[in-house]
């Protein structure tokens, strides 16, 4: 027996370490010492040899169980976290009433703030790095490590339990051990040698400067959490520390600001003349593909009066109800067919009427007779006294239809910058539709489709004659 | 040990179905196997060639620093990210790291399930692959987000300064989730892993420091029977959590992408797509690190022709995946009758960046073609040129998909041909630097072989 470790008063015997070659005649020893009815024993090894746990008597791991208990509590934990965070609702009551950090609604799309499958990733993500925390630690624990002292440790020979060599240890709490007596059984097994395992009893007190030291360190790292919640609720009247200057105060103005004074405050001094942060475009700019130069399609009227005048439906204000029209109309300027560019054929009037029926027939009627429940309701409460309206003329009045009078390239005019109480389409419709709309038109007016019975339509015909701007001049009265 | 010699022992990539190839060579024994695994780390002095590797590699990490402090200092703007391109090579290299970081847990993970014994000489190297290509990886998101200072936003922090907890249902927002999982877990199991071994260190070392830094790293391990035991089952169950974890991963990094609805992103092929391609360029990265490695460590009869032909194998088998995933992209943008699809996947090829594609199409489904040859997939500077092309095939692969689908999207006025500036090719220049430096300095410090797993799996010396 060879036994490195010098004997002294102060230590005292854990156990028997035995050392073998391979692992099979260290299976055989464990095997004799379970029979021989050794209770606490260990083996150590390079590697896990199999079947060893039934050799020692090594009953199974309950880890996956501790770990099963903490996927289960994540779960929890994840899907609680997101239905909190991004104010869940229950019973009406959403976790953005609480009164310390609120829940936070995002509002995109109508989604539902809480959405199980937009919220399964993360729960995922959750479950997987708790269970795999619970089965690191939990694994640690259950073998009680780390431990920084261990008594084999100091058997030079052990060394190579972690290169080639396979040991078994009988501890000396075991009932059934003697020295003498443990020590025959192991020779016997085919140990190769036997060292005595004694633990330093001076060895296990921990150096008198260690405890202070661990103290003061502790203490120490207190510092900086404290350090930083106390500056988290603290009201400081210093301005906040600016990392990056240039990204706090980035040198900009945004679009629709005004400019600042750029000079000192008694004789200001603004970027631009007009006060503005921003340059307006040069006069006369265009915006990229919107030179429009064909006047026929783009405006409805004659290339020759191209440069003549403007419309008349062009207004100075918005609505035509809210200022006269005081430019004389040249009625030689419209064109009288369809531009250059635009086909008259089932297509384009099919699109046309799906056009017409949707932005132009709630005041004229799908007919064109002047019926649209926009224009049915506001003529029954303007008759009350209760709306100023002028009535939208039927498509087929005598005026309306006449050629001559109302020629294509004025109907066109009339879509795009509106007339009188109606208002311009030219930002809703774009120009191949308001041309489709006008063959749609045409179209109507010459199916000649009438309202039911006569009166109606002279009525309707009366109607045309009251002219808008009497009817503006009520509408200012009722107002006032 | 066997007294004639084995012809498996000259060449284990003969396959006899009657008896298994050995999986170490050189008739090691268990001493021989550490005495071999601690081949670079026993050495006095590392070889010459470790220090001008690591001089290279460490210049390309302050080349790295450099530009990140440059970025800081004057914003994102440093990069060629523009409109429409807002998602430049910041992206394309997370991805690209993030993939190279699937094959460590692959083999470690999913293996280890299968009971593939070949993984266990090359799990520890592509595990540590896999952590240090995740750190990579996260620092594309992390400078990308600009105001680094207040990146704890992206966490659900209770703060009263911000009013605001981050959205749930954004796939950026899983993103975080999911990367940040994957580089914790991962690090759990290469570290858990690793206790035996550092315990070897602890027992071999001479040095004061050494014992003092081997010892507190390897938690008093003792090699116990019953530490054994749990130390298995919660290994087994390491894997079993990391397997759907490292899928879920590269789902989700696609997501990013296919939860959007921009043509040629927004498609479900992704998710299968993009973990077939983590798992190719992933192994392309291993076998282009392990081959230098096993030759700079000394480690050839543990890390054998058949561990590297295995991978090629499975390099091959993910390229042609991959590949098919090119194709049905394109039956799906034509099945689907969408035309912003059929114009995305027409320009992916025939468009501006067709050269891209094209060096896409041919690193990574025609140079894995040549694994069919033996000769091929045996051959150890071989398989690193044709797993370089890999690597280059699978970078283009995420730079088509990027670059391309944002530089055409639904409003051709605003379409851009992306340029890059020097500070993108620089950090990712840099970013291989990281790499690098991490791997190297690996390689010298830790237990590069998982020895006590390699043990395992040897035959019993007596014979058995």
């Amino acid at each position: 027996m060879a036994n490195e470790t010098d004997n002294s008063n102060d230590k005292e015997l854990v156990g028997l370490l035995a050392q073998f070659d391979d692992p099979t005649s260290l299976l055989a020893a464990c095997n004799n010492a379970r029979e021989a009815g050794y209770k606490k024993m260990d083996a150590f090894t390079p590697f896990p040899v199999h079947g060893i746990d039934p050799a020692l008597g090594i009953k199974r791991s309950f880890l996956p169980f501790i770990v099963l208990a903490v996927a289960l509590g994540a779960v929890c934990v994840g899907l609680g976290m997101q239905f909190y965070t991004n104010g869940g609702e229950i019973g009406g009551v959403s976790t953005d009433q609480s009164p310390i950090f609120p829940g936070y609604q995002f509002l995109i799309s109508g989604k539902p703030h809480f959405s199980l499958p937009a919220n399964i990733p993360v729960t995922f993500e959750v479950i997987v790095l708790s269970s795999a925390f619970a089965t690191f630690f939990g694994m640690w624990i259950i073998n009680k490590l780390p431990r920084l002292s261990n008594p084999l440790h100091r058997v030079s020979r052990f060394k190579r339990v972690t290169n080639d060599k396979f040991f078994l240890m009988l501890e000396a709490k075991d009932e059934k051990f003697d020295k003498s007596d443990s020590e025959a059984e192991l020779n016997q097994w085919g140990a190769v040698a036997i060292e005595e395992v004694n633990q330093d009893l001076t060895d296990t007190k921990l150096p008198a400067w260690m405890a202070p030291m661990a103290l003061i360190g502790a203490l120490l790292l207190l510092i900086p959490p404290v350090a930083i919640f106390s500056a988290y609720g603290a009201t400081n009247t210093k301005p906040r520390l600016h990392v990056v200057p240039d990204m706090d105060w980035q040198h900009k103005f945004k679009t629709q600001v005004l400019s600042p004074n750029v000079s000192d405050p008694d004789t200001p001094e603004y970027l631009f003349a007009n006060r503005r942060a921003m340059r307006q475009p040069v006069e006369g700019s265009v915006r990229f593909g919107s030179l429009e130069t064909d006047s026929e399609m783009f405006r409805g009227i004659k290339k020759d009066f191209a440069n003549a005048s403007m419309t008349v439906g062009m207004k100075k204000s918005m609505l035509a109800s809210t200022g006269p029209q005081d430019e004389e109309e040249n009625l030689d300027q419209w064109i009288t067919g369809f531009p250059e560019g635009f086909e008259v054929n089932e297509t384009t009037l099919a699109r046309g009427k799906e056009r017409f029926n949707i932005y132009c027939s709630v005041c004229h009627g799908y007919a064109g007779n002047g019926d649209g429940l926009v224009n049915q309701r506001a003529v029954a409460l303007a008759a009350n006294g209760q709306a100023t309206w002028t009535a939208a003329k039927s498509l087929h009045d005598a005026v309306v239809k006449d050629a001559s009078k109302n020629p294509t390239g004025r109907i066109y005019d009339t879509i795009t910058n509106g007339r009188n109480n109606m208002g311009p389409y030219k930002d809703q419709i774009p120009v191949a539709d308001r041309w489709a709309i006008v063959a749609y038109v045409k179209a109507l007016q010459e199916t000649g489709i009438t309202p039911v019975g006569a009166d109606a339509a002279a009525e309707a015909e009366a109607a045309t004659e009251a002219e808008a701007p009497e009817l503006e001049a009520a509408e200012e009265e009722k107002e006032e | 040990m066997a007294t004639t010699v084995d012809p498996k022992q000259l060449d284990n990539t003969l396959d006899d179905p009657a008896d298994r190839s050995p999986l170490v060579l050189g008739g090691l024994n268990y001493e021989g196997v550490t005495d071999t695994a601690c081949g670079v780390w026993d050495a006095e002095r590392p070889p010459m060639i470790w220090w001008v590797l690591l001089l290279i590699a460490l210049s390309l990490l302050g080349l790295l620093g450099a530009c990140v402090n440059h970025l800081l200092m004057s914003g994102t703007g440093v990069w060629g990210n523009n409109n429409p391109v807002y998602w430049g090579w910041p992206i394309v290299n997370f991805v690209f790291w993030v993939g190279i970081g699937h094959a460590g847990t692959l083999i470690s993970a999913i293996l280890f399930l299968f009971r593939q014994n070949w993984r266990t000489s090359i799990n520890r190297a592509a595990e540590a692959m896999t952590i240090f290509a995740v750190v990579c990886a996260g620092l594309f998101p992390g400078v990308h987000i600009g105001r680094v200072w207040v990146f704890y936003w992206l966490f659900p922090i209770p703060t009263e300064h911000l009013a605001m907890w981050p959205n749930f249902r954004s796939p950026l927002l899983w993103d975080v989730f999911a990367v940040s999982t994957y580089a914790t877990v991962s690090l759990l199991f290469w570290y858990m892993g690793m206790v035996p071994d550092i315990a070897t260190f602890r027992d071999r070392t001479r040095s004061k420091i050494g014992k003092f830094i081997y010892g507190i790293l390897s938690l008093g391990w003792t090699g116990s029977s019953r530490a054994w035991h749990h130390y298995e089952i919660a290994y087994t169950i390491l894997a079993a959590l990391a397997t759907p974890l490292v899928l879920s991963v590269h789902t989700i990094v696609s997501f990013d992408f296919a939860v959007s609805q921009l043509p040629g992103w927004h498609t479900t092929i992704f998710p299968p797509y993009f973990v077939a391609g983590a798992i190719f360029s992933g192994f392309a990265m291993v076998v282009t690190l392990l081959v230098p490695a096993r030759k700079l460590c000394g480690l050839e009869n543990l890390i054998t022709i058949r561990h590297l032909e295995n991978m090629n194998k499975i390099i091959m088998a993910t390229g042609l995946m991959v590949g098919m995933a090119y194709g049905i992209e394109f039956f799906m943008a034509w099945y689907s009758g969408v035309e912003f699809e059929q114009f995305a996947l027409s320009n992916r090829a025939f468009g501006n960046y067709w050269w891209a594609y094209w060096i896409m199409v041919s690193c990574n489904v025609l140079a894995p073609q040549v694994f069919w040859i033996k000769w091929c997939r045996t051959t150890p500077w071989f398989m690193v040129i044709v797993c370089i092309f890999v690597n280059i095939g699978m970078w283009f692969e995420r730079f088509v998909i990027t670059i391309t689908s944002l530089s055409r999207d639904f409003v051709p006025s605003s379409w851009a041909y992306f340029h890059p500036t020097w500070v993108d090719i620089s950090m990712l220049v840099g970013s291989f630097g990281l790499f690098f430096t991490l791997f190297l300095m690996f390689c010298r410090f830790l237990p590069v072989i998982a020895m006590a797993e390699v043990k395992s799996i040897m035959p019993m010396e007596d014979g058995h």
